[in-house]
């Protein structure tokens, strides 16, 4: 009996119409593709993207060079080298990660005892050659500088569950 | 152990045998049962004033402190019984109470302690609410950074430098809470063994300053190594970050160094990667430097040496080796210049008088092994200042003091050392010989000497002298004695007649002579033929030939240099400046490239430094150690062993075929199979002058305790240690007055090198008609050799 049935039903474009309901369903429905770069997804504050190093609100770097970060990255990203400023406090002299080897898992900044390497929002980063991959201290400090408001705005709005 | 009595006891519901009268913690420490401890050490004395050991011990009334309680026989202990926790956690939370919380920025976080104990031991949350203390710092000199907030007085620093250093130089001020460990005048460290505090800190309160925040003690690499500055080999471990050497720390080894280490071998490494050293192969064209590929370099150095050899003869030709380089490398530089047959090899480079080669034992050996020199009674110095050209021998020394021991000297001055010296001969350098021949022949009339009779001649050379009559009672009474040659004795102009002499002396006394080598492979040297009369294994040498010193006085045409500068590391610099300038070719192969240097070679091969290269040093006890390279050698340099081997091919000499530093280490090993060490130096009527000719000014001086090798010469934080030499000449205020010279006034030296003029220190530590001028310092090259005879003029 079944041949028979299936037999018929392939004559009748059953399926075909089926198919097409569901693409007149959508047809009304609002759309939620988003138009990648004009639009962004909605991010959680506790987003994990591009790192960035901060800064004191009078401008010094928070960053003490305990190497914490360095022991804890699971994927070895991280490589610091440190050194006595002329201070007298301990400072970095080479902050580096690759972020080939960087799987994203946050342990860096959670292992920050002066909240200074944080992950950002920043998920689209680009880069043109396989050099620009590891991003130095500049850098770091860099899109710390320019992001700090989102940082502390982020680190605020999760600060009650933690 | 065996022939102690040992009690038995129960740790846990275990039974540990432990030694009737100690300590309870040093029996768990052996059984690998672990009790958390701060203050205690096993080489100091016991202050039981951390108090984190407390254990439960059966029937006591309260805990009790492990590191103070003696064991008794059935003693009961609990380590982990809930009173014994209760008492730990409560004296942790004290010791947090004042402990500020920066572990981040803490050199010490890593390897702290208290850090590792607080994980055990201490609150989750702290429920102290008041202030914390905190201490001002003082500055301890370049080598021990402080933060003192942190200490948490637990004393080993100041019971380190109080009772092993030897000189109070920390101590506790203050009370109670406001005790802080500080200097008495605030002159900061002046101990050379000053590093060892690092590491007994608990805590970070005296951590590594020049290693201040490089690295963290996770992420380093540990080899173990041996020292490359003295005759001692201490060992220890060299600690590395990315194809970098970034500290040292010891290796425990109670036969040599125990858990010490000497600042030279810790902070030596500083000078590692100065900016100096030669990182590619060099030649000098037309009077400028290239920087060429090893091929190129190579073909020059043998055309070099080729050419003196086929031109002047092979005889000169000369071979001047570091005593510093391992023993695979002075066996093959020994190999490479006899293949071009010349005889002319030699590592002594330091040594003024080798006219006893013939007859001198396989290698210099110090008669008996380190740490029998705790167990000495009476020790003769000869030349020697122990504190500082070899301090881990200093160290015995000092131990032997402490049990009673009687440490006499015979130097050209006086010296700062850590332990009464019962008797501290000084006399002029030219009457050293006459004073050592007369505690000789004092000893010798007495009766003690066990069949050795006085050798002709001995009573000739030797003066009328009473110190050396109370030299030789305080040896005949004593039970285990013994005589040490130093580095001094060994630059001596007579150093042959002072060796058989004390040879002569100790055989009369009944105890062994030792020489203290002055640098690591001294004794390495000898036994890998780098001598001009001894192949490998103290063979006969075919063809015999000149000495360092004669290699140098006499002129050759083309020298091979094995890390030597030959302004410093020689005993006549002034000669060899003129030596080497004079010579068609000099080939050197070197870690550093100083301006000396540059100026007067032709052909710069850069080789590993230390660290860098594997090899093996032979001590003052005849003990090889084998060491691996850690690092890769710096830019193009290659391991000393490998471009000699190279020049050996590129000669087409036989012999070069080697594979590995173990192939070239197993040929010297066969070769010294069967080698005995001894000291013994036999006298030699007519040997020796019979004391210089009195009325002249003498010239006298030592190698300053930083200045001995190429790496510790570039070592800054040890340049500006409080103890590294100065260029000066020192001299007693009556000499002083004879010239007319005032403190601090500057005076003009005239030997028979030059002239140079130096600043004048009044010291009543230098013997009369003498000026003491620190050697192998730049500025006192002109004056030649560190003794001999001078002119003194206030300018």
């Amino acid at each position: 009996m079944r041949p028979l049935r299936e037999y018929v039903r392939s004559f009748l474009l059953v399926e075909l119409l089926q198919g097409l309901r569901v693409t007149g369903r959508h047809l009304f429905k609002r759309s939620v593709t988003l138009e990648f770069p004009e639009e962004v997804a909605p991010k959680s504050p506790r987003f994990r993207g591009l790192h960035a190093l901060r800064r004191y609100p009078n401008g010094e770097e928070r960053c003490i060079a305990c190497k914490l970060c360095e022991a804890v990255c699971p994927a070895l990203a991280i490589t610091i080298d440190s050194h006595q400023r002329a201070d007298g406090t301990r400072r970095t002299t080479r902050y580096e990660i690759d972020l080939f080897k960087c799987i994203y898992c946050g342990f860096c900044e959670e292992s920050c005892p002066v909240d200074s390497i944080v992950e950002t929002r920043i998920d689209w980063h680009l880069m043109e050659s396989r050099e620009q991959r590891v991003i130095g201290k500049e850098r770091l400090l860099e899109i710390g500088d320019q992001y700090e408001a989102q940082i502390a705005a982020d680190r605020a709005a999760d600060a009650p569950y933690r | 152990m065996s022939e102690q009595e040992t009690v038995t006891i129960e740790v846990d519901g275990r039974a540990v045998e432990a030694v009737k009268g100690e300590m309870v913690i040093a029996a768990t420490d052996r059984a690998g049962i672990h009790i958390p401890r701060f203050c205690y050490h096993k080489h100091l004395p016991i202050a039981a004033n951390c108090r984190m050991c407390l254990v439960d011990v059966e029937k006591a009334p309260k805990p009790m402190p492990a590191c103070a309680t003696a064991v008794a026989d059935g003693m009961k202990i609990t380590t982990d019984s809930q009173r014994a926790i209760a008492a730990q956690r409560g004296v942790m939370e004290f010791l947090l109470i004042n402990h500020p919380l920066d572990c981040p920025i803490c050199d010490q976080g890593g390897e702290c302690e208290l850090q590792d104990l607080a994980l055990g031991f201490g609150r989750g949350v702290s429920r102290f609410t008041e202030g914390k203390r905190s201490v001002e710092d003082e500055d301890l000199g370049p080598l021990v950074a402080t933060e003192m907030t942190r200490c948490i007085h637990c004393t080993r620093c100041v019971r380190f430098l109080d009772t092993v250093a030897g000189k109070k130089e920390l101590g506790g001020m203050f009370r109670g809470e406001r005790t802080e460990i500080k200097t008495y005048v605030g002159e900061g460290i002046r101990s050379e063994l000053s590093g060892n505090v690092i590491d007994l800190c608990p805590v970070g309160a005296l951590t590594n300053k020049p290693f201040r925040f490089r690295a963290r003690s996770w992420e380093m690499l540990s080899f173990p190594a041996v020292s490359p500055h003295d005759g001692v080999g201490s060992n220890m471990e060299l600690h590395t970050l990315r194809d970098r050497i970034m500290r040292v720390v010891p290796r425990e080894n109670e036969a040599i160094n125990q858990t010490w280490l000497a600042d030279r071998d810790r902070y030596g490494i500083e000078g590692l990667y100065s900016e100096d050293r030669l990182e590619r192969p060099m030649i000098k064209e037309g009077g400028q430097w290239r920087e060429v590929p090893w091929e190129i370099a190579l073909r020059r150095a043998a055309e070099s040496l080729r050419g003196v050899a086929s031109h002047f003869g092979p005889e000169a030709l000369g071979a001047l080796l570091a005593p510093t380089a391992t023993l695979e490398e002075l066996y093959l530089a020994g190999q490479l210049v006899r293949g071009l047959g010349s005889g002319n090899v030699d590592h002594r480079l330091r040594e003024g008088d080798t006219s006893d080669q013939a007859e001198a034992p396989p290698f210099p050996y110090m008669g008996q092994r380190i740490e029998e020199l705790a167990d000495k009674d009476a020790v003769l110095l000869v030349g020697a200042y122990t504190r500082h050209e070899q301090p881990m021998i200093n160290h015995r020394l000092r131990q032997a003091t402490n049990s009673g021991a009687a440490v006499m000297t015979l130097n050209p001055r006086r010296f700062e050392w850590n332990f009464e010296p019962v008797l501290e001969h000084a006399v002029a350098p030219g009457r050293m010989v006459a004073e050592l021949a007369a505690v000789a022949c004092a000893l010798a009339k007495g009766g003690k000497g066990k069949g050795a009779d006085l050798p002709d001649g001995v009573e000739a050379l030797a003066a009328k002298s009473e110190t050396a009559q109370r030299i030789a009672e305080r040896l005949k009474v004593a039970e285990r004695p013994a005589v040490l040659a130093g580095n001094m004795a060994a630059g001596h102009p007579e150093a042959a007649t002072l060796r058989a002499l004390g040879t002569l002396v100790a055989e009369l006394a009944g105890g062994p002579f030792g020489v203290l080598a002055e640098a690591a492979n001294t004794a390495g040297g000898w036994l890998a033929g780098a001598v001009p009369h001894r192949l490998a294994g103290g063979a006969e040498a075919p063809l015999s030939g000149l000495s360092a010193r004669e290699m140098v006085e006499r002129g050759l045409r083309g020298y091979l240099l094995l890390n030597v500068e030959p302004e410093a590391d020689l005993w006549n610099p002034a000669a060899a400046r003129q030596a080497l300038s004079n010579a068609d070719s000099v080939v050197a192969i070197t870690v550093y490239a100083g301006d000396a240097l540059k100026e007067s070679a032709d052909v710069l091969l850069p080789m590993g430094g230390f660290g860098e290269t594997a090899g093996t040093f032979v001590n003052s006890e005849g003990r090889w150690q084998s060491f691996r390279g850690v690092t890769s050698p710096l830019g193009e340099a290659r391991p000393g062993w490998k471009i000699l081997r190279a020049l050996g091919t590129v000669l087409e000499l036989e012999g070069f075929e080697l594979d590995n530093a173990e192939e070239v280490y197993r040929i010297v090993a066969a070769a010294c199979e069967g080698v005995a060490p001894g000291s013994r130096y036999p006298f030699h009527k007519g040997a020796a002058s019979a004391g210089s000719a009195s009325g002249g000014t003498e010239l006298a001086g030592a190698v300053p305790i930083y200045s001995g090798d190429p790496l510790v010469r570039r070592s800054q934080p040890l340049q500006h240690a409080a103890i590294a030499g100065q260029a000066e000449a020192v001299a007693a205020a009556e000499t002083a007055g004879r010239i007319g010279a005032t403190d601090g006034g500057m005076v003009r030296l005239e030997a028979e090198g030059g002239a140079v003029e130096l600043p004048l220190r009044i010291d009543e530590a230098i013997p009369a008609d003498t000026i003491w001028v620190p050697a192998a310092l730049r500025e006192r090259v002109d004056l030649g050799p560190p003794f001999g005879r001078l002119t003194v003029t206030a300018v």
